[in-house]
């Protein structure tokens, strides 16, 4: 008894022993185990998630690829024959290896077991070069006798290389990936460490039956990110952007059609992205790599007035491999009005890199502008929503309101007498926006302005929105500011502000935050979050927004004399929107951003359409807002079959043969691969119904529209944003009273003494 | 007095041994596939090995079960003498040497006579503590009856430089007269001599105070005990690694065959340290399962000791039972860095033909123990 007490003593002794072990050093301990397995371990790569479009097509995926490494010990383990027949192999099949530097490495550390001298090979070359592996030579030894032998000492270990199908397709939007796995730009930047997964470990023996034996750690990859993205109308509104390019590039000047074009395409109900495009695009396969002409373009530009954000340093910081970048360290450098920017930062980097990240950035949220009459409904819906106005009101249009000592000019100088609320949109009057904004007042128009996320940044899912806390207004606002802000100047705004309040004022006032992604999977498919479309307030009551539809609607729907946005308008279907022709900072420069804000069908919005042209190519910009609104409708044409959004109206004669010869031209090809060829003679075939914008001269007397609501009487046709005459021989707009020019370039403020 | 069938044996105690060696067996291959693997280009080697001579142990087990203890009363001094021979055969020709010790004999098939030494320590002390009982009384008795295990400890020490055996043998032979004698006083001296000297050593050690000159193997082992981290890739190696093993097993464990550090990070992973590989596979619920099944096991040789027929079938029981209990404590203990690290096996478990055949054979004698007919016999 004695003795059994005392060998239960001891175990006990013992057991204690082995749990104060555990829990003492239990972890050190898993450390210590797991850190000497390293020598005989190995890394195995996670595998990014994918970027997938609304419909399941891959718009990014890590396709797996091989390094190439080399084991110097045993290269050498075996005689120099089979040392130089190694090299040989090597020399002749991997013509782009620097054999001398492999012969170099492998003789000064013949003890080295890894080194990576080629890497992302591609299977096929693996495969083939593992067969030479294992071929065997006849070669005579330093015996002379003759023996097979193989080389050896070479192998290839996996990992990943991003892959972008499209190519260049939603550039911006998607961003691209440098260096080990790091994303830059877009979603790849946004949703950085979804993408990502953790690298896994392999602690590997071979068994006999040479099976690698457990003790596996599987990486895991990352999560799939599914995109409210389409990648056809993706590639419509890039296509279109490209067309636009071709057509108006060397216009009126030396130089590209635009500055920059942007394209927002998305649903307005729950503010899903379908497209964002903007000029110029790269390969995402090889962002590096430029069009040198184009990069030029851009080289010549940025030194003088374009902007760039803090994040171009940023880049060309992770490209030396210094510090990830902070995407909220861009925060507060949004660019404003597409002027320079001024910052330590980008004098520091020079001229090549500051056009490489104008080239890489994303106009769509990137950059800041004035947004012109784009704002009037903003300020009429606030006005009507606060009960300041009914909306039945008229205002008298004398062309100018002298506000603070200076008389703000319509677009139509003369003025058109008296206007309604609804007339004031579509014929986008200054001085009923003005008259509504006082009687709003300072704190209303504030208000609302917070109310649409003016100010505020819109928290798209993407990497590089402009902070907007500083662009618009705030308390100091005087008389002069709010004049000019009910139209949409003085203050600056993103495109993406812009869509989503724009969406929020037609779709019965509720505003959605506008996303580009509606799901993230698992790497097996699970869906691990779901991005919920909920609206995120009430902006505007639903009878305001109603309202607001039945007054845009006149915007286009209306006489081509009683509107400006009639071009806007694809045949067959109802569209409400507002065109918008912004003069930028400095004024009186004759530089203007033109834009057009359309949705469709106009009673019931499916979806909404923003383009902008930032300083078009044209003799005078002011008058080219009919490049935006065609633009508007080349595009939506396109996508709205897509959609399954169905024609309402029907086609005039006109309407339904130029529909015929757009389809001829238009539709090619069902992927957005192929519809990103261009035909050569699109440019032609579409330029009937752009003369009447008279940017060519050349062209400019036969100035029929072909919309085929204009009838030209006298061969004369008129200025889509004015309704006013144009002179057929010069293009010039004339004072529909005197038939005189006026002067294209005038500001829309002058001080009147 | 109503005879038991003879069918009877105890039970409880063969389904303990059983479970052991089918549980050795599993953990044997998932410490031993990796090293034989590279060894000898089969991941089985260790593992059949292991099985012939559990298979031969079962063989001998049933046999020995069978016959009548009191046959190795008349055994006793042959199988003493016998023990000696085999030992002092190591030095001949026929001796080997595996990984730099000569403890093994080759006969056909290699053999490790220490084994076959504790085993006829056993008989022969129980055959003579029969006859000279009443000596015991006496401090003097003590001392001389201790003789015959301190010779043949003597002989594995010196001539197989095994001072584990060496020590199982005199603690199997302490114990014995332990349980046979009345008085407890000399034990409790020898005792507090021993741990008296024990921490003696550990202060001189610890201090540096061992002249260089004295150096020797046995004091580097007791220099690792004290500090593994001071020399991790030398003597402290083995203790080290085994501790890793338990430390990074947690509660659970890494799962069966999951070790990492049986893939040649811990030296004799399927022999004196698979204990370790236990731990880190099964976890410290694996340990206490293993450790549960020593203390049934301990416990029914106890039980079977109490009710043996005659002093000699418990003596023998005695025997067998402190034999497995010093190997399993000081197994633990090496492989805990409990004490300094010395070759001990865990019985049914550890990798090792010859401890399997012998440990099988005093199952078999415990088993025949148990089949005679009960009586109570004085031990204490």
């Amino acid at each position: 008894m004695v003795l059994f007490a005392f060998v239960l003593a001891a175990f006990v002794l013992l057991f204690y022993r082995l749990y104060k072990i555990n829990e003492q050093n239990g972890d050190a301990y898993k450390r210590q185990v797991l850190s000497q397995q390293q020598a005989t371990s190995k890394t195995l790569p996670y595998r990014r998630g994918d970027i997938v479009d609304r419909k399941g097509s891959r718009l990014a995926y890590s396709e797996k690829v091989y390094n190439l490494v080399i084991d110097s010990k045993q290269m050498h383990e075996d005689d120099d024959e089979h040392y130089e027949l190694t090299l040989k192999a090597l020399e002749d099949y991997f013509p782009e290896l620097d054999i001398d530097s492999v012969r170099e490495y492998s003789t000064k550390h013949p003890s080295s077991r890894y080194r990576v001298v080629l890497k992302k090979l591609d299977y096929n070359k693996k495969d083939e070069f593992e067969k030479i592996m294992d071929t065997s030579v006849s070669m005579n030894n330093a015996d002379g006798e003759t023996v097979s032998v193989k080389p050896s000492g070479v192998w290839f270990e996996e990992d990943y290389k991003r892959k972008y199908p499209y190519n260049s397709l939603g550039c911006d939007v998607v961003g691209f990936v440098l260096g080990n796995n790091t994303g830059f730009y877009g979603l790849e930047q946004y949703y950085n460490d979804t993408l990502n997964g953790i690298n896994g470990r392999e602690y590997g023996y071979m068994n006999d039956d040479a099976v690698m034996e457990d003790a596996i750690q599987e990486a895991q990859d990352g999560n799939t990110i599914v995109t409210t993205l389409d990648t056809n109308i993706q590639s419509i509104a890039e296509k279109h952007i490209k067309l636009f390019y071709e057509k108006y590039n060397n216009a009126y000047r030396e130089g590209l059609a635009a500055k920059n074009v942007g394209v927002i395409i998305m649903n307005p109900n729950n503010g899903e992205i379908y497209a964002m495009a903007g000029y110029p695009v790269f390969d995402l396969n090889d962002p590096e790599k430029f069009d040198p002409l184009e990069l030029a373009e851009y080289v010549g530009s940025s030194t003088s007035e374009n902007s760039i954000s803090a994040n171009a340093l940023m880049i060309e910081k992770a490209e030396n491999g210094e510090e990830q970048p902070n995407p909220e360290a861009n925060t507060d450098s949004g660019t404003v009005s597409g002027d320079t920017v001024s910052g330590n930062a980008e004098n520091k980097m020079d001229p090549i890199t500051k056009a490489k990240n104008q080239i890489w950035r994303n106009f769509c949220i990137s950059d800041a502008f004035e947004p012109g009459s784009v704002m009037k409904p903003f300020t009429v819906a606030g006005a009507i929503d606060a009960g300041k106005i009914t909306g039945e009101e008229t205002y008298d249009c004398p062309g100018y309101l002298t506000v603070g000592g200076h008389a703000i000019h319509c677009h139509n100088r003369l003025g058109d007498g008296m206007l309604t609320v609804q007339q004031g949109l579509a014929k986008s009057c200054n001085v009923v926006l003005m008259n509504i904004a006082f009687a709003m007042g300072k704190e209303d128009w504030l208000r609302y302005n917070r109310t649409f996320n003016f100010g505020l940044k819109t928290n798209i899912d993407l990497y590089g929105e402009a902070n907007a806390a500083e662009l618009t207004f705030d308390e100091s606002m005087g008389q002069t500011d709010l004049a000019v802000a009910s139209f949409g100047q003085g203050f600056n705004v993103t495109m993406i502000q812009m869509a989503a309040g724009f969406s929020a004022l037609i779709n019965g006032g509720y505003y959605y935050r506008p996303h580009v992604v509606s799901r993230i999977e698992n790497s097996k498919g699970a869906v691990v979050q779901e991005v919920e479309s909920k609206p995120v307030k009430q902006v505007i009551s639903e009878s305001t927004s109603q309202k607001m539809r039945d007054m845009l609607r006149t915007v286009v729907m209306s006489d081509p004399s009683e509107c400006t946005g009639w071009s806007a308008r694809p045949a067959g279907y109802t569209e409400g929107g507002k065109t918008g022709t912004a003069e930028t900072y400095p004024r009186g420069n004759g530089n203007y951003i033109v834009s057009f804000m359309g949705y469709i069908p106009a009673d019931n919005p499916q979806v909404v359409c923003y383009v902008v042209i930032d300083r078009p190519n044209a003799q005078y910009q002011s008058e080219s807002t009919r490049m935006a609104t065609v633009l508007n409708k080349d595009i939506m044409t396109e996508v709205l079959p897509y959609l399954n959004i169905f024609p309402t109206e029907e086609l005039t004669e006109d309407e339904a043969a130029e529909l015929q010869e757009k389809q001829g031209e238009f539709f090619i090809g069902s992927d957005g691969v192929s519809t990103n060829s261009v035909s050569e003679d699109v440019a032609d075939g579409t330029s009937a119904s752009e003369d009447a914008i008279v940017i060519n001269p050349t062209e400019s007397t036969v100035s029929y529209d072909s919309a085929g609501n204009v009838v030209s009487e006298n061969k004369i046709s008129y200025d889509p944003e004015t309704g006013y005459p144009l002179d057929p021989a010069t293009g010039e707009v004339l004072d529909p009273n005197t038939l005189q020019p006026i002067n294209g370039n005038s500001s829309f403020m002058s001080d009147v003494n | 007095m109503k005879k038991k069938s003879s069918l009877y044996m105890d039970y409880s105690m063969l389904i303990v041994v059983v479970l052991l060696l089918c549980f050795g067996l599993i953990m044997v291959y998932s410490a031993s596939s990796y090293e034989a693997s590279i060894k000898f280009n089969d991941s089985t080697y260790y593992l059949r090995s292991q099985l012939r001579a559990t298979v031969l142990g079962i063989a001998v087990m049933i046999l020995v079960s069978r016959l009548d203890y009191h046959i190795w009363k008349k055994l006793a001094v042959v199988a003493y003498l016998g023990a000696a021979f085999l030992i002092m055969l190591v030095i001949t020709p026929l001796g080997m040497e595996i990984n730099g010790a000569r403890r093994w004999i080759n006969v056909g098939v290699s053999l490790q006579p220490a084994e076959a030494a504790k085993l006829a320590v056993i008989v022969f002390c129980a055959a003579k503590i029969c006859v000279i009982q009443k000596s015991l009384r006496k401090l003097k008795g003590i001392i001389i009856w201790m003789g015959p295990g301190i010779v043949l400890a003597g002989m594995i020490y010196v001539i197989t430089k095994n001072m584990s055996s060496a020590i199982i043998l005199l603690g199997i032979t302490a114990i014995m007269i332990f349980v046979a004698s009345p008085r407890y006083l000399p034990y409790v001296i020898v005792t507090l001599l021993v741990v008296g000297g024990v921490f003696g050593v550990i202060y001189v050690v610890s201090h540096g105070l061992v002249p260089e000159s004295l150096s020797t193997f046995r004091i580097g082992r007791i220099k690792a005990w004290l500090n593994p981290e001071a020399d991790a890739s030398g003597k402290g190696y083995q203790t080290l690694q085994a501790l890793y093993s338990i430390g990074s097993g947690g509660v659970l464990g890494k799962g069966l065959g999951q070790s990492t550090q049986k893939l040649g990070y811990v030296p004799e992973a399927q022999n004196d340290m698979i204990f370790s590989i236990i731990c880190e596979e099964l976890g410290l619920i694996g340990a206490l399962a293993v450790i549960v099944m020593f203390t049934i096991l301990i416990w029914r040789f106890l039980i079977v000791a109490n009710t043996a027929p005659d002093l000699f079938g418990s003596l023998l029981v005695v025997g067998v039972m402190a034999h497995i209990s010093l190997q399993v404590v000081l197994n633990i203990a090496v492989v805990t860095n409990t004490i300094p690290n010395t070759g001990v096996t865990l019985p049914f478990i550890s990798f090792g033909g010859t401890s399997i055949v012998f440990l099988m054979t005093e199952i078999g004698i415990a088993l025949n123990v148990s089949r005679a007919k009960p009586s109570q016999v004085q031990i204490y």
